[in-house]
């Protein structure tokens, strides 16, 4: 099993490296209306030479829209996530570390939160604003949150029992000081593992978003949206559907293959 | 005694804030919703109606306490899409989700015990890393993207299932199954995963365990081993993960039944999404979420009942 984690995490690093290397190379690289640009000669054309993954039902190019989609899902993502880490880390430190009434009363919002699946938290968010690139961010974002939360509250009540912590409030230093100094460097672990494999369901989610016509509006590229349209005409075109499925496939595949293997790596407890 | 009667309060408090949670989402919107409803270009007067109607006017509190004040007596309201009272409409979807729910949950327990047994017995070995992988492969892909596979394969080459729609249990029972097999396939196999990586990890811990090596030693079949001492305490565990994912299949089966034309109650939340039906779009989601708290509530007071290890303090 040992070498089957090390081959994993190796797999895991090189797919999110070229995946990243695509998302923000890519667009430099592709002209600026090549996504767009409609090959009406070759509509549902089947992968050539001249369009390496095939194109749409609009003879678009399927590979430079994937690799725009590519931007859009890991732009949402990771911004879906820096937004649920925001919201969450202090909601889940102060509970964490205060307890008491204060711990009861967030952890309660938080449990109710939680029965809301986050799938319909977002889209119900996204529909309620007005599906765009931006609220699609706010709509992840907040679902995801009570689910960091959560685990970082946990974390943090672990963290508050230490000598350490229980030396510097004996020695005069605020709570502030104490979250902040002490509580917050050794929750980092488990946030950053928490967060990779979140920047994952939030690819999904993202996807998931975009396929329903709530989440990234069309004539911008996403895989969710890609896929979507190829719903019609799956016998005549399959790899208008294969295509975008493979790259959330493999984006996903690589985030929760590093995460699996952080998590070994700073987080040993948790097995 | 006092412990059953606490979670019952408990779950009377969390009803409580699931309505307003609903509420407070629903109503985010600073803007107008009789004009998100009716487009910027409608007249003046019947947008004033529909506010009017809507009870908009009203100030927040007054309007939430008509919402829970209006669900506590049964009146839900009426969809404005479909011009049915939402009571109706929901009680009819129900019984279509519940049977893809059971379902899906069925497939995937059925495909991710044996799978994760088998893993644990060959732990570490290459049985281990087909299951660990596939299970890593299952959660990697969109359950719609294994849906619109299934339509593909089953539906349109083989033909062996109905790609789409509903049939009601009433009229044709087996229909109703042929109908619900693709999309609960679909869902069980995004289900698998997880489960299959809980059932391998549970397994290893118990196989590794002293009363293990005893039946060994006195010379049972390892498949008795297995099959009857160790999975009968891995399987409390599991099913206790199985009920906690139902928050996630209930999300699910929203972008599901929309694939499939499957009309249940994901459809209908959909359908309430998509044409800003504000009353149903309020009574599903409440709805939702507090099926998925109650199931929670279920698995837990399951759980005391299959493990009487457990004691209540």
């Amino acid at each position: 099993m040992k070498r089957f984690k090390t081959t994993k995490g190796l797999i895991g690093i090189v797919l999110l490296l070229a995946i990243l290397l695509v998302a923000i190379l890519g667009p430099m690289l592709i002209p600026a209306d090549a996504s767009t640009a409609m090959d009406m000669h070759a509509r549902r054309s089947p992968p050539t030479w001249v369009h390496p993954f095939g194109t749409d039902q609009l003879g678009r190019d399927m590979m430079f829209r994937v690799i725009l989609g590519a931007r859009t899902s890991l732009e949402i993502a990771v911004s879906a996530v820096v937004m649920s880490v925001v919201l969450g880390l202090p909601l889940g430190l102060i509970s964490g570390y205060f307890g008491g009434f204060i711990d009861n009363v967030l952890m309660r919002l938080v449990d109710t939160l939680l029965a809301f699946p986050a799938l319909l938290l977002a889209l119900t968010i996204s529909a309620v604003l007005g599906p765009n690139i931006q609220n699609t961010i706010i709509a992840i974002g907040v679902a995801f949150t009570p689910y960091l939360a959560r685990i970082i509250r946990g974390e943090a009540l672990r963290v508050a029992q230490m000598p350490y912590v229980e030396a510097a409030r004996s020695s005069g230093t605020t709570d502030i000081m104490i979250m902040i100094r002490h509580v917050l460097p050794n929750i980092l672990p488990a946030v950053i593992v928490q967060g990779t494999i979140s920047l994952a369901f939030a690819i999904l989610a993202e996807a998931g978003l975009s396929f329903l016509g709530l989440g990234t509006q069309p004539p911008a590229a996403s895989w969710g949206l890609m896929i979507q349209a190829s719903r019609d005409q799956l016998d005549i075109a399959p790899w208008t559907a294969l295509v975008p499925g493979l790259a959330v496939a493999l984006t996903v595949l690589g985030l929760n293959m590093f995460g699996d293997v952080l998590r070994d790596i700073l987080d040993p407890r948790a097995k | 005694m006092t412990y059953i009667i606490n979670r019952l309060l408990s779950v009377i408090l969390t009803l409580f804030l699931i309505t307003l949670v609903t509420f407070a989402v629903t109503n985010i919107l600073p803007g107008d919703v009789a004009m998100m409803i009716m487009g910027t270009q409608s007249n003046p007067e019947a947008l004033s109606g529909l506010r009017q109607s809507l009870g908009l006017n009203d100030p927040l509190l007054v309007q939430y306490g008509h919402w829970v004040g209006g669900m506590v007596s049964g009146n839900w309201g009426n969809s404005l899409i479909f011009k049915k009272p939402i009571l109706e409409l929901l009680s009819q979807k129900a019984v279509a989700s519940a049977i893809i729910v059971i379902m899906s949950m069925m497939i995937a327990l059925a495909l991710a015990i044996p799978l994760g047994v088998w893993a644990a017995v060959h732990r570490d070995r290459w049985q281990d890393t087909v299951s660990s992988s596939s299970a890593l492969l299952g959660v990697s892909l969109p359950d719609f993207f294994w849906g619109i596979v299934m339509i593909l394969v089953f539906a349109r080459w083989l033909g062996w299932f109905p790609s789409s729609g509903f049939v009601e249990p009433s009229v044709n029972f087996w229909g109703t199954l042929q109908h619900a097999f693709l999309p609960s396939l679909a869902l069980g196999l995004g289900l698998m995963a997880h489960l299959t990586r809980m059932t391998r990890s549970t397994m290893t811990g118990i196989l590794s365990q002293e009363f293990i090596r005893v039946a060994r030693a006195k010379g049972l079949a390892e498949r008795t081993v297995v099959w009857r001492y160790a999975l009968a305490n891995a399987i409390g565990p599991v099913i206790t993960i199985a009920g906690l994912q139902i928050g996630y299949l209930f999300g699910s089966i929203i972008v599901m039944e929309s694939l499939f034309g499957y009309t249940g109650m994901g459809w209908l939340t959909y359908q309430a999404l998509l044409n800003r039906d504000l009353p149903l779009i309020q009574d599903t989601v409440f709805v939702i979420a507090a099926v998925v708290m109650l199931t929670n509530l279920a698995v837990d007071l399951l759980y005391i009942v299959i493990d009487p290890r457990i004691r209540l303090g």
